[in-house]
């Protein structure tokens, strides 16, 4: 936090570091909770069975939750990648930057 | 972004909807760009959080130009719009803003119910509980 808040100082960046730090806190919580859901939920033997650089994409999906990375990343199209996270049933999370409740549940 | 949408089906879909005056596509504006490579370094400047990406930054640049709201259920422009002081006013709405916009009550619940189904997207209970919505 202190080399984010430096290098935003040296750019003349001003920030509000008191809800920076209170939201990026509740949002890192729900982006645990996003990632385990995306684990559980996700069909693995459809994933499994699925050919290269198909496979790795929707692995990386699961972990990352970022289909334009996974999309650019094994270059496979946004659109099929998205057909194909729906058939592998891998969830777009939508997550709330507020941390007054516990993150279980969906 | 409009270059990312490869097949044909989903083109149709956006032509049609450009047809009907319900898509806009917006153009490179240099006043726009500054802004907008500001953002892209801004945000991604914590590798910890979810990144934005080139066509992201310019929407939400965009918004802050020409005052739309932005859409995208990517947290990190909402984080950035409430705690940046050159992004504050920026309205940035995820699907359940939208869906909330659109609809109350058991049309809503059911709404958010179909559209998780038909999507695969999920919203967090704690997101649910913030709108109300459970």
């Amino acid at each position: 936090m202190e080399l984010l808040k430096r290098l935003f100082e040296e750019k003349g960046v001003r920030v509000d570091w008191e809800a920076y730090e209170r939201l990026t806190a509740a949002l890192r919580e729900e982006l645990e909770w996003a990632r385990e859901l995306r684990r559980r939920e996700a069909d693995w033997s459809y994933i499994e069975s699925r050919p290269e650089p198909l496979r790795t994409a929707l692995k990386l999906l699961v972990e990352t939750g970022d289909l334009k990375l996974a999309s650019k990343l094994c270059s496979i199209p946004l659109d099929e990648l998205n057909e194909e996270r729906i058939k592998a049933k891998i969830p777009i999370v939508v997550v709330s930057l507020k941390g007054d409740e516990a993150p279980e549940g969906a | 972004m409009f270059s990312e949408i490869k097949r044909e089906p989903a083109r149709s879909f956006a032509f049609a909807l450009a047809a009907e005056r319900r898509l806009l596509v917006v153009p490179r504006l240099e006043a726009v760009d500054a802004l907008a490579l500001r953002v892209l370094e801004l945000v991604n400047a914590d590798p910890s959080l979810p990144p934005i990406d080139p066509p992201e930054a310019y929407a939400l640049a965009f918004a802050k130009h020409a005052g739309p709201p932005l859409l995208t259920d990517n947290a990190s422009p909402k984080l950035a719009s409430l705690t940046l002081e050159e992004l504050k006013g920026v309205e940035v709405l995820d699907s359940l803003d939208v869906l909330r916009a659109l609809y109350s009550g058991e049309t809503l619940l059911r709404a958010v119910r179909e559209f998780a189904e038909d999507t695969g997207v999920r919203f967090s209970a704690r997101r649910l509980r913030e709108l109300g919505v459970a």
